[in-house]
């Protein structure tokens, strides 16, 4: 056998930051990064709807661009910074501004598809602090919500933005 | 999740195509995962080995020369859509990265490389690479050869994803006052196409349309590459009749159309006439535009 079969492990090394914490462990191979999130972690804030990528309530945030992790692999967030839903509030337990305008516009009604509503909320704010109608709906095309009609939803986001613009903060 | 599944994380292409030489059957490359992972989820797709490249750094950079762009396989949709270099060379390539579903999150996480080799009729990278006249860059344990897009949907054993590597896609520079057009026909915003179609034209002198290539996706397993079909009709005049000519090429090239939740055969095979011609109009209105803007200079 030939030395390029060394490089072949039975498990995956996997070094990353999870909410600022450091996470280094032997993980499965072909593990998703929702199931490291939920199983191992049990941040269960991340929410598993399809594990096929159609509806994000899975959403997280990979070196500050979102993502699905039901079809992200884990070991592919290799010394890269995760954030999930429950890292998003302040260190003080506030909430993030966007989850306090949906809290505020109804945004949410069972709460399923919250991590993704407000993960594409906050990465579209942090583009357009200003967005149209068009760019809100645009934005929100990664996630499906059962519940609210998206009506109160695109209301929701823009709350977050007024909020945003008023309080003349434009960065993340 | 399959139960024994072994993983490597090669650290440049020459460790991965040497692995792959390696192993026998059972290896597959996983770049961003948005293709395989659905399917590993539900036990659909077991490989023996993983093969992860997501971290090779020379796959993700977009490079210029004198020949046109460079584009790493890595690359995610959302670079394509945003890049300043990409948007200058091949800005149909740009859009169509604009138009894939799945939301922002895929467009974040799904790359170039692995849309291309899933050779997936619904896809919108191909349609756009084929009217480019798009190039292939393929590396494996051999070497590396180049290979045109258009020759690539017809071989049917590429071995790439586990045997060979997709490293590069290259696209020259545009002919001078070449249009483009995309035209996408879907549900919602954020779907797959009933019928995809992708156009460039360009003009002469006398604004008779000079050359147009097209392609259209969405509607039969394969994607279909009507440019030398066009080829025949051409130098011909814009008007109503090269409309219906094209429409009617598109049409009858439409053999098995593909019948499933984006609609049923028959519509498709129509539609498939009608994207056509809404990208050809882009196109052919991009190109005169242009004619126009030189004229006056
Ligand atoms: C909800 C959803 C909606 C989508 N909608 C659209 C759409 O409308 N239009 C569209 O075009 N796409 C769409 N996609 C598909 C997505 O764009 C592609 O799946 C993605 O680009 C694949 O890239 P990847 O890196 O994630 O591939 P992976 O899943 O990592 O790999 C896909 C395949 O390619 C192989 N592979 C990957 N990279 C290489 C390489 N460099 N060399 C050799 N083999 C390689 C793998 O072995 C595998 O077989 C959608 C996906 C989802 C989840
Ligand atoms: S659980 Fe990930 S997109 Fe549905
Ligand atoms: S609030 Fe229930 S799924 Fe959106």
């Amino acid at each position: 056998m030939s030395e390029i079969h060394e490089i072949l492990e039975e498990t995956a090394f996997l070094q990353c930051k999870v909410n600022g914490v450091s996470f280094e462990e032997e993980i499965h191979p072909s593990m998703s990064l929702l199931d490291l999130l939920r199983e191992e972690l049990k941040l269960t804030g991340t929410h598993m709807g399809c594990m096929t990528g159609h509806c994000g309530a899975c959403t997280v945030s990979v070196d500050g661009r979102i993502i699905k992790s039901c079809i992200t692999p884990a070991a592919s967030v290799q010394r890269k910074k995760v954030i999930t839903i429950e890292g998003l509030a302040g260190a003080d337990d506030s909430l993030h501004p966007v989850q306090e305008a949906f809290c505020e516009a109804s945004g949410f009604q069972c709460g399923y598809c919250a991590p993704g509503m407000v993960f594409s909320t906050v990465e579209l704010l942090n583009e357009h602090p200003d967005p149209s109608d068009a760019q809100i709906r645009k934005a929100l095309t990664g996630n499906l919500c059962r519940c609210t009609g998206y009506q109160s939803i695109v209301r929701s986001v823009r709350q977050a933005a007024n909020q945003k613009t008023a309080s003349g903060d434009h960065s993340e | 999740m399959s139960l024994r599944v072994q993983y490597a994380r090669p650290l440049n292409v020459d460790q991965t195509v040497a692995l792959l030489g390696e192993l026998s059957s059972g290896a597959v490359i996983i770049a961003g995962g948005q293709e395989l992972m659905p399917f590993i989820n539900y036990g659909r797709v077991s490989p023996s080995v993983l093969v992860d490249i997501s971290g090779l750094k020379d796959l993700q950079n977009i490079e210029t020369s004198d020949d046109g762009l460079s584009i790493g396989a890595l690359t995610v949709h959302r670079d394509i859509q945003i890049n300043p270099l990409i948007n200058e060379i091949a800005p149909l390539l740009a859009h169509a990265a604009l138009q894939i579903g799945g939301g922002r999150q895929v467009h974040n996480q799904g790359t170039i490389g692995g849309n291309i080799v899933a050779m997936h009729p619904l896809y919108d990278i191909i349609p756009a690479l084929l009217v480019l006249d798009a190039e292939i860059e393929i590396t494996s344990q051999q070497g590396s050869r180049i290979v045109s897009m258009a020759d690539l949907i017809n071989e049917s054993n590429h071995k790439m994803g586990t045997h060979a590597v997709l490293t590069r896609v290259l696209i020259g520079n545009s002919p001078a006052g070449q249009g483009w057009g995309y035209e996408k026909l879907k549900i919602t915003d954020g779907c797959y196409g009933s019928a995809n179609a992708a156009a460039t034209v360009c003009l002469a002198e006398d604004g008779q349309v000079q050359s147009v290539r097209l392609a259209i996706g969405a509607v039969t397993e394969k994607i279909l590459n009507l440019s030398e079909d066009l080829a025949t009709f051409l130098p011909a005049s814009p008007d109503a009749d090269l409309d219906s000519r094209i429409a009617g090429i598109v049409e009858s090239a439409v053999e098995q159309p593909l019948s499933d939740q984006q609609g049923h055969g028959e519509y498709r095979r129509a539609m498939a006439g009608v994207v056509a011609r809404k990208a050809f109009h882009q196109a052919l209105d991009m190109a005169r535009q242009d004619m126009a803007l030189r004229e006056r200079m």
